[in-house]
């Protein structure tokens, strides 16, 4: 057989074998000896010298397109063994992702404190403080600043937890109001804040009553303050926390620490006013009291009622979410059972 | 109170549905809703017994013939004891309706055709305890012919409309037909007129049988008494029962009536005595002696020295504005009437009324006030009532037994002042043009306004009240909606709750659910972990013994709810509260309200699943949490976890006191297994941090420092020492000789049991080692473990292994 032909057979072979290989090791394997120094290519062109010297050229070509050409055959091989082994791998590896996850559980924040804490953003917004005050206070604060004597009716309609004759659980949060008015630099701006926190009354725990419930209290004292700016303010509350869509009223009522005195309903978010069961067929739900400052409260605190005007409001965090969440019975809020503390992850 | 539409009617024009005058009163005075009586009811019509046969197969049962006002009397069997021939009554017709869905219809009694009902009035609709007692059994008989086949309805007030206005306890002016009117009235722009009452001047005389002496002139600023004298008591007419038996007032005869009447009108309570029943014709207005009596139906209440009575001789007549006695209760034999109307202070009533549980229609007007400037027209409008239904002989001026001019209150304000507080710009005319609605006299002087203020409308006392006024009757719904306009401020929380805020943050990160827990705890509770040494403080007046006392720590509260949640087989929890316990040292009054923030593990913290297998909680999970909140309290102080058996329901070999710069400032551990079985939880761990301390310590400074450049060295560390020997202790010496480039000693290992010495146990430590400024030598490293192993060796007496 001649050069040529000895050389276009290996090369036959060779990439014949390179396509039937099953494994890389088979390829490497195929490499180092066909194309290895010791392999039959290099010992073939040992017989160059036999070939007459102008077809030494000739040859010479023929033999390096045969080693690129089984070379080439090697690794188109390699590169397919390689994808599958790829692609079996991923199989291998192929998991059912509708098993369960590996639980990564972060806690709920109970939903009377977020219900708090949405409030008390809109209202740090605004540039009103947050201050929580004392939950036993005297009843100088709880009842005295607030235009509530001794021997005044008002008492009656919230019964007291007493300490002793002059300290008491707080009843509401308005108790915060003379500490705060007391204690403020008017020189340095309007008092604008917030109080929110737990409050105590000596009622039967039911599904409407319970002993210990929340409210939030907010004043503002300025020179300017007016119904108007009441009904603003919260107006823009309801939005926050009930709709953008939603409106609210004022009704006359009485609270002996505000003149005028109002409640404040918001417009039903369940029908939209169409009148549904959550608003009694009304259209309209309570929520809040609130009205101007008694001039009575605020000299008591110091103020000038002729120079200055206050607002005040205070709503109920147990209220608010019981509307929004459908929440039926008080008592929830404090069995914090966690199925009904975990339903709220992430509503505020 | 209800305030019927056709009564409201004698003084006001008003046209309207009673559903949108409840509405336009709710928003512009005082919650209203509308009562409609009686729409379920249809063919209800007089009827005239005629005739009346026994029944042929019945003892009780009667066959009626009724004109209906059809061409003949239509057959109707009766079982009403009181049925008679020639009564007028209420027949309800093949087909009527009655009030819960009882529908008539024509049928066979016995075998004798009934082609209705005759009705009693508590069949139409008035309920029993309000109707005339002597219908109580029977049907309801008219006392006066009627049109046979006439609708009843407008007869018995069984179809009126109202509006039932719920008062806040300011407005008690509208406790009265007279005072609604006004309010109303003010509302729709329309003035109430009203007739003056009058005497006859001819039956008038000058009777002095009675004297009588107010000793409490303070508390009973006005008490007027007339006589009646030679009445004759009957039953009151039908167009006054029916507007009596619609406000909740049961008819009882013509005198009674007459002043239900005139309190209904006037909202003044007027109180009358059978003048012959007194023992003694001097009465007297003053505090009750322990141990009086007054007779009431159904049994007596023993009085004190606090209550106010009224008395003739040694004889109770009653409770000053609270409770009348039956002793001179005038009945249908009376002859002469003695007739009162008192101003009792509100305080008095209230207490007397709250102390014997008798609160009522009287003391609840005196207790929110009343009107004093009409007193004597009130007590003058009910004997005359009396006087038209009565007929008496001779009727007395005012007997007084003390009496005060009311006087009108004067408001000084100004107009840009009210229009200021309302936020906005009314003419002075849209002012006074409201406040004269509402019938108060207006004097204008340039800004200054002075308004008189009849003596009907006693809450009003000041400007703010006038703002009140002008903006309800303008419309709420008319105000802008503004924010207030005055200078920046600055909104946010204090810092001790931001602190508060980012702990509870980790706290959620860390998996654990927040709770809310009550303040007031058991006995049983505060004695549990009084962590704190406090002194309890306890309620004056608690309710129930779960809640007497406040709480002293947060644990007993989240134990409770494991426990709740794990007997719902919610058996693995992780839950925390932020709250105050209340801590009072001996002697102190009030207690310091201090901010804790504590948590409770129960049950397993990583779930057995398909690919997990369940970790229970220890005690090292929950101090990491503790840790975990520490670093992240920006302080520089050094938080150490010492051992302590010193609490009785904790674990004494699982509890550590936490400590900051060697101040205690809470705990983490288990609780005593004992405790748990108590309460019924599983395994459970807590821990409890006292925030405020936390916020006291000194703020961290941080500097930046680059990433360590050069390599570190370690060297690993097995030794043998004595059980009772901590890791702390361990820890501590070997940075106490570990040199200035030991960076970090970890603990690897921890055994104790086979194979190693009794009471030893075996611990492995890595150190690493490091340089900031440069590479580190193996030999100076080797120096340095050489010290650790050697202090160790001395001081704990430890084996290098
Ligand atoms: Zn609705």
């Amino acid at each position: 057989m001649s050069l040529n032909d000895t050389l276009k057979n290996l090369r036959e072979n060779g990439i014949d074998e390179a396509k039937r290989a099953e494994r890389l090791q088979e390829l490497n394997d195929l490499r180092v000896n066909l194309l290895g120094k010791k392999g039959p290519i290099t010992k073939a062109l040992r017989g160059m010298k036999d070939v007459p010297a102008e077809e030494r050229p000739e040859i010479g070509t023929l033999a390096n397109n045969v080693k690129n050409d089984i070379q080439a055959a090697i690794e188109e091989k390699m590169t397919e063994l390689n994808q599958k082994m790829v692609a079996k791998k991923l199989a291998d590896e192929t998991i059912d992702v509708t098993l369960p996850a590996t639980k990564q559980a972060q806690g709920t924040k109970h939903i009377l404190n977020q219900t708090i804490e949405d409030i008390e953003q809109f209202f740090i917004g605004l540039g009103y403080e947050v201050a929580s005050g004392y939950e036993v206070e005297e009843d100088h604060y709880n009842f005295e600043r607030l235009n509530i004597p001794k021997d005044h009716p008002a008492r009656d309609m919230q019964d007291t937890f007493y300490l002793s004759d002059e300290l008491l659980m707080r009843t509401q949060t308005s108790a915060q109001e003379g500490r705060d008015m007391e204690a403020h630099d008017f020189s340095k701006g309007p008092l604008k804040m917030i109080s929110p926190g737990v409050v105590y009354r000596r009622d039967d725990d039911d599904a409407t009553h319970s002993h210990q419930f929340h409210q939030i209290e907010g004043l503002v004292v300025d020179k300017n303050i007016s119904m108007a700016d009441l009904k603003g303010t919260l107006d823009a509350l309801c939005r926050h926390v009930f709709g953008a869509d939603r409106e609210i009223r004022f009704r006359p009522s009485y609270f002996p620490f505000t003149e005028p005195s109002v409640e404040v309903d918001v417009s039903c978010f369940n029908c939209g006013g169409e009148g549904c069961r959550i608003c009694k067929y009304t259209g309209w739900i309570e929520v809040l009291g609130a009205g101007l400052t008694h001039p009575n409260v605020l000299t008591m605190s110091g103020i000038d009622p002729n120079e200055y005007s206050a607002m005040a409001f205070g709503l109920g965090p147990e209220r608010f979410a019981m509307l929004k969440y459908g929440i039926n019975d008080i008592r929830d809020f404090y069995l914090n059972d966690v199925r009904f503390l975990e339903q709220f992850k992430g509503v505020n | 109170m209800k305030i019927s539409v056709n009564w409201l009617k004698e003084y006001i024009t008003v046209n309207h549905t009673v559903e949108e005058m409840a509405n336009k009163i709710s928003l512009t005075g005082i919650e209203s809703g509308p009562v409609k009586l009686g729409e379920e009811l249809t063919d209800l019509v007089v009827g005239h017994i005629t005739s009346i046969q026994p029944h042929p197969d019945s003892d009780h049962l009667k066959v009626c013939q009724v004109d209906v006002g059809e061409s003949k009397d239509i057959q109707i069997v009766c079982g009403a004891p009181n049925a008679a021939v020639d009564q007028y009554v209420i027949v309800a017709l093949h087909g009527a309706h009655l009030p819960g869905g009882v529908k008539i219809k024509r049928g066979k009694l016995r075998g004798q055709e009934s082609n209705g009902m005759i009705c009693g009035l508590d069949e139409v609709g008035v309920p029993a305890q309000y109707m005339p007692k002597e219908f109580e059994n029977g049907i309801y008989v008219f006392d006066e012919p009627q049109e046979p086949g006439d609708a009843i309805y407008g007869l018995l007030g069984l179809k009126d409309q109202m509006i039932d206005i719920d008062i806040t306890p300011n407005r008690a002016d509208t406790l009265g037909m007279r005072g609604a009117a006004w309010e109303i009235g003010a509302t729709y722009n329309e003035k109430p007129s009203f007739k003056k009452p009058e005497l006859l001047a001819d039956k008038i005389k000058d009777i002095n049988d009675v004297t009588v002496d107010v000793a409490e002139k303070k508390l009973v600023p006005d008490y007027l008494l007339r006589e009646l004298k030679d009445v004759k008591v009957g039953k009151s007419p039908l167009w006054m029962q029916r507007r009596l038996w619609n406000q909740n007032i049961r008819p009882v005869n013509s005198i009674v009536d007459a002043a239900n009447y005139a309190m209904i009108e006037y909202g003044q309570p007027i109180q009358t005595y059978d003048l012959d029943k007194l023992q003694s014709l001097k009465l007297t207005v003053k505090f009750a002696n322990d141990g009086d009596k007054l007779k009431l139906d159904d049994g007596e209440k023993s009085l004190n020295h606090n209550d106010l009575v009224i008395v003739a001789g040694d004889q109770v007549l009653g409770l000053a504005g609270v409770q009348t006695s039956i002793e001179a209760a005038v009945d249908e034999n009376t002859k002469n009437v003695l007739v009162e109307a008192g101003v009792f202070d509100g305080t008095s009533v209230r207490k007397t009324a709250q102390r014997h549980d008798l609160r009522g229609d009287d003391s609840n007007r005196f207790e929110k006030g009343v009107d004093e400037g009409i007193v004597d027209e009130a007590l003058m409008r009910a004997v005359q009532l009396m006087d038209q239904t009565s007929d008496a002989k001779e009727i007395s001026n005012d007997i007084i037994g003390n009496f005060t001019k009311a006087q009108p209150t004067i408001i000084k304000g100004s107009i840009s002042h009210i229009n200021h507080l309302m936020g906005l710009e009314l003419s002075t005319d849209e002012i006074v043009a409201i406040l004269d609605r509402l019938g108060f006299d207006i004097d204008v002087d340039g800004d200054a306004i002075t308004v008189t203020i009849p003596t009907r409308r006693w809450d009003m006392e000041i400007e703010a009240d006038l703002v009140e006024e002008v903006n309800r009757i303008y419309g709420y719904a008319n105000l802008p909606n503004t924010l207030p306009a005055g200078m920046e401020t600055r909104g946010g929380y204090d810092p001790k709750r931001e602190l508060a805020n980012k702990l509870r943050d980790i706290l959620l990160g860390e998996g654990l659910d927040e709770v809310i827990n009550f303040s007031l705890l058991s006995k049983q509770e505060v004695e549990a972990f009084n962590t704190t040494n406090s002194e309890y403080t306890k309620l004056l007046h608690p309710m129930t013994e779960d809640h007497e006392y406040l709480r002293n720590s947060l644990i007993p509260g989240l134990v409770r709810n494991v426990a709740y949640n794990q007997a719902r087989k919610n058996a693995d929890l992780k839950i925390f509260e932020h709250a105050r316990i209340f801590q009072r040292a001996t002697g102190q009054n009030r207690p310091d309200e201090i901010t804790y923030l504590s948590g409770a593990i129960s049950g397993n913290v990583v779930a057995d699943s398909w690919n997990m297998t369940a970790q229970p909680v220890d005690f090292y999970y929950v101090k990491g949490i503790v840790e975990e909140l520490l670093s992240f309290t920006n302080t520089d102080a050094e938080f150490t976890f010492v051992a302590t058996d010193e609490y009785k329901n904790m674990h004494p070999g699982q509890t550590a006191k936490v400590l900051a710069n060697g101040q205690v400032i809470g705990l983490v551990g288990k609780l005593h297994p004992n405790y748990q079985a108590d309460h019924s939880v599983s395994d459970t761990f807590v821990f409890e941090l006292n925030v405020d301390m936390i916020f006291d310590l000194n703020a961290k400074n941080v500097k930046a420092q680059s990433a360590p450049k050069y390599p570190s060295i370690s060297r690993d560390l097995a030794i043998l020492v004595e059980k009772n020997i901590e890791n702390g202790q361990i820890v501590a010496d070997i940075f106490a000789n570990g040199g200035k480039y030991l960076k970090d000693v970890n603990i690897f290992d921890v055994y104790e049991g086979k194979n190693i010495k009794p009471n030893h146990k075996s611990l492995g430590y890595h150190l690493e080692f490091q340089n900031p400024n440069d590479t580190l030598t193996d030999d100076e490293v080797e120096k340095a473990f050489s010290l650790v192993k050697d202090s160790l060796a001395q001081k704990f007496n430890v084996e290098i292994r």
